[in-house]
């Protein structure tokens, strides 16, 4: 009796298994390497978080949750964080997982060699009280630990050794660029760089599986024209990005579906703020009009920004106020409202200011970075020309564009932002400080703005734990960036997937995708 | 004949150094590898370590050197974007390139022949005048849009062929092949005829031109005059005679084929070097660049050595020139 109970339920798994299907997906970029924490890149750590996993995990609505380690708390006055590690986890190669991997991971992900090591400069020591147990010590109380970590992967150390892979190698690349074994949903079974890389369910993982994928191949294709023909022909059933302007005609096909979001991704205007001079102005000279906060005000009135993503982006994106989306932890809600557009407004700042026929400058600007980024530019050159400020648009294929940013090679300049940490703290550390090399602070900060309250109230923020306190300091610095326009804010960046009409699927605002939450139906 | 084949390679050498020079010094426009192998939270210090670590602070005839050096030993560098060896991505790559050129250079020269042949024989006929029309479209459309064309109407449309990649391959030594499977069979249908399609219209035109200046000389008539077939006369008498220059452009075209398939391959998602050579330019990946560089010229100016010699063998009138002339 039992054993024919036992025996029908066989069957019934064993036919849901037949049902589930091989997922074929596309993506622009191959991910450059299967170690994760040689490259730090969202290509990278959005692929291998369906392989690898750290102690801690973001849900779908980007909230923290127990992963590898299943509860953790502060250690006295915020000396440190310690991590209660899960029992009876086991990587693909079936070794088992313990305090000893995370010592290891900690030393590989922070070694020199590494480039995720800039996530644990707050970290002093890294103590191992027993085997499930593992103290991570801080030279400052640091509430956002747990959250800056969701991306530092595990690995196992007894693999790593044998393989000689114990620290990553990214110019000769080793055993783990190649390989990998990690303890997450899926493993790594093909891996060909720019070809495919195919990943099947591990059947050892700790955690129910909410998909049901039996196989999964990854092919890179470059050209969004035969990307979405492969959609459209059926010979994937994912791809991302869609094209902008391919988003209607895909969205009135019955066989396909658009999936919209919003990405963390914060698109900005930055200006010269160090400079004493326009580089590329016919008729100031020795002068800096954006060093006058009149100016930078004027700009920001005079840009229509609804215009823009009616137009661009097709109604895809969202217009933005500050350096981080109204998404990310730490967005201050009550300065959510961008300047009005309002020219005349604009034209008499700049008049204020001493521009009445306004000056001619530069405008730099990448074509192939952010979505549509050239379209962009080029209707802020428009909007800007009709309060008298006149661009010259110089736009770049990105690899060009870095270079000329760091010569200061620019008058303004278009930038896109997408914090890490999914926290308000991140744009300021990079974006907004006083640029310093030693203390690695303001590494992004082209146009060297500098606010001597902001960089006070940055430490102070990085180590309040108190959230209420800590809201309190990130909303005096939104305002102070809103009040001396260190930037102009101008949308968030559309996220926009295409898959076929019988995928479910969840969309993170960080462009990962996640394939343990797939269903092909 | 010794002292000219001594300086044609010379010469061939040289040619060579000058386009490994000028992509070197091309390179930097191309520009800056360094932000692309850093994440975000990079910081000065790292970009000026990494530099220096790649060798490119130095000037780009340091580099050259450093590269020519290595070259000679047959170690082209490891890849900025992949962390491998260039020369075992190159050998991996290497097959789906050289299939598909085979594939497109075939259908080129039988097809191209045959339509040759038959607009030249039947040249006021509706059908010959059609595909001289329709070969038109051959010569002036960009590939991209051929293949983006055949794309939407054969995967899309009739969802007949694949739309991308290059199906199932089977190793066979370190080669992989996709000419044993079904799926690999049918991945190279679209490819080879977008490649092909400008040399197949290019062959048969030269053919139809040529056969058409041969039916008119005297010995076809002779032939006629004796009675032969139409058959005998066309095959066996013309057409063997209109070869010879159809040859010669065919071997050069080889050459475009293999070095032209970027665009097919990038449209197709063909899994070949011309491929690996978009990426490496969106990468500035410098390694892989130049030996893509290197090696299409060697081809180049291998074809162009070869295609001399022959002439030097078959026709006397160039060697007793060259002797007099020194």
């Amino acid at each position: 009796m039992f054993r024919s109970i036992s025996l029908a339920v066989a069957v019934t798994v064993s036919a849901s298994a037949l049902v589930a299907e091989e997922f074929r997906w596309a993506e622009t970029t191959d991910p450059q390497t299967m170690d994760p924490h040689a490259v730090n890149s969202a290509a990278v750590l959005g692929f291998l978080n369906n392989v690898y996993e750290g102690l801690v995990r973001r849900g779908k609505d980007m909230t923290i949750e127990p992963a590898l380690a299943t509860r953790w708390e502060p250690i006295g006055d915020g000396e440190g964080w310690r991590f209660t590690l899960r029992e009876g986890v086991t990587f693909h190669d079936g070794s088992a997982f313990t305090a000893e991997d995370v010592l290891f991971s900690y030393e590989r992900a922070s070694s020199e060699a590494a480039d995720t090591r800039s996530w644990f400069a707050p970290v002093s020591e890294v103590k191992v009280v027993d085997d499930y147990t593992i103290d991570i010590m801080t030279s400052a109380p640091n509430p956002i630990f747990p959250d800056s970590i969701a991306n530092w992967m595990m690995m196992d150390s007894g693999w790593a050794e044998a393989s000689s892979a114990e620290r990553p190698d990214k110019d000769n690349g080793n055993f783990a660029t190649l390989n990998a074994n990690g303890t997450g949903a899926f493993q790594l079974t093909t891996r060909e760089p720019g070809l495919r890389t195919v990943l099947e369910p591990f059947d050892g993982w700790w955690d129910e599986a909410e998909h049901n994928i039996t196989r999964a191949e990854l092919t890179p294709i470059q050209n969004p024209a035969t990307a979405v023909a492969a959609l459209l022909s059926g010979d994937v059933d994912f791809i991302n990005p869609v094209p902008i302007q391919d988003t209607a005609r895909l969205a009135a096909n019955d066989q396909v579906k658009v999936i919209q979001g919003i990405e963390a991704r914060v698109i900005m205007l930055g200006f010269p703020h160090e400079a004493e001079a326009l580089k590329y102005s016919g008729e100031t000279t020795n002068t800096n009009p954006f060093a006058d906060v009149r100016v930078r005000q004027a700009v920001a009135h005079a840009i229509n920004v609804p215009a823009i993503l009616q137009t661009i982006m097709r109604g895809n994106a969202e217009e933005v106020s500050q350096l981080v989306s109204p998404a990310m932890r730490g967005f201050s809600g009550d300065l959510a409202a961008r300047p009005a557009f309002d020219p005349d407004k604009a034209r008499a700042l700049l008049a204020e200011a001493g521009y009445p026929d306004g000056f001619s400058f530069g405008l730099k600007c990448p074509n192939d970075r952010y979505l549509n980024d050239e379209a962009v530019c080029q209707a802020v050159t428009g909007m800007l020309a009709q309060v008298g400020v006149r661009a010259t648009l110089d736009a770049m294929p990105v690899q060009n564009y870095w270079p000329e940013l760091r010569a200061d090679n620019y008058d303004m300049y278009l930038l896109g932002w997408s914090p890490g940490t999914f926290d308000a703290e991140h744009p300021v550390r990079f974006l907004a400080s006083t640029p310093n090399e030693e203390k690695k602070l303001g590494s992004w900060n082209f146009g060297g703005f500098s606010n001597a309250r902001v960089d006070e109230l940055l430490p102070m923020i990085q180590s309040e734990i108190d959230d209420s306190k800590r809201q309190m300091m990130l909303d005096e610095t939104a305002k102070i960036l809103q009040d001396e326009v260190a930037y102009v804010p101008l949308y968030v960046q559309p996220l926009v997937w295409g898959t076929q009409a019988n995928i479910e699927l969840t969309q993170r605002p960080d462009n990962f995708f996640i394939l343990r939450w797939v269903t092909v139906n | 004949m010794l002292a000219f084949i001594i300086r044609r390679v010379l010469q061939s050498i040289l040619v060579l150094l000058v386009v490994g020079a000028v992509a070197f010094s091309m390179f930097r426009f191309v520009g800056d590898p360094i932000d692309n192998m850093l994440g975000q939270e990079r910081t000065q210090a790292d970009i000026e370590r990494l530099r220096a670590d790649l060798g490119l602070d130095q000037p780009f005839p340091v580099q050259y050197y450093k590269f020519l050096e290595g070259a000679v030993q047959g170690n082209f560098g490891v890849s900025y974007r992949q962390g491998r060896p260039v020369s075992d991505i190159l050998l991996e790559r290497a097959p789906a390139t050289l299939e598909l050129a085979a594939v497109s250079g075939f259908l080129a020269i039988s097809i191209g022949i045959a339509l040759g042949v038959f607009t030249a024989i039947r040249r006021n006929g509706f059908a010959a005048n059609a595909i001289m029309s329709v070969s038109l479209i051959g010569v002036s459309l960009p590939t991209f849009l051929i293949g983006i064309l055949l794309i939407y109407l054969f995967s899309v449309e009739l969802g007949w062929l694949p739309s991308f990649g290059r199906g199932e391959t089977v190793k066979v030594g370190g080669w992989s092949t996709g000419f044993l499977t079904e799926s690999g069979l049918k991945a190279l249908i679209l490819p080879s005829i977008t490649l092909g399609l400008y040399q197949m219209t290019l062959i048969m035109r030269l053919v139809r031109s040529e056969m058409l200046e041969v039916l008119r000389q005297d010995y076809i008539r002779f032939a006629r005059a004796r009675g032969l077939r139409d058959r005998a006369v066309n095959f066996r008498h013309a057409l063997k005679n209109t070869l010879v220059p159809v040859i010669t452009v065919t071997g050069l075209q080889l050459g475009s084929i293999i070095a032209f398939a970027i665009i097919t391959e990038t449209v197709f998602q063909w899994p070949g070097v011309g491929l690996l050579f978009i990426n490496a330019i969106q990468f500035v990946d410098i390694p892989v660049m130049a030996a893509y560089l290197m090696l299409i010229s060697v081809m180049f100016v291998g074809i162009n050595l070869i295609v001399d010699l022959l002439y030097f063998a078959i026709d006397p009138r160039l060697r007793a020139d060259r002797t007099a002339a020194h």
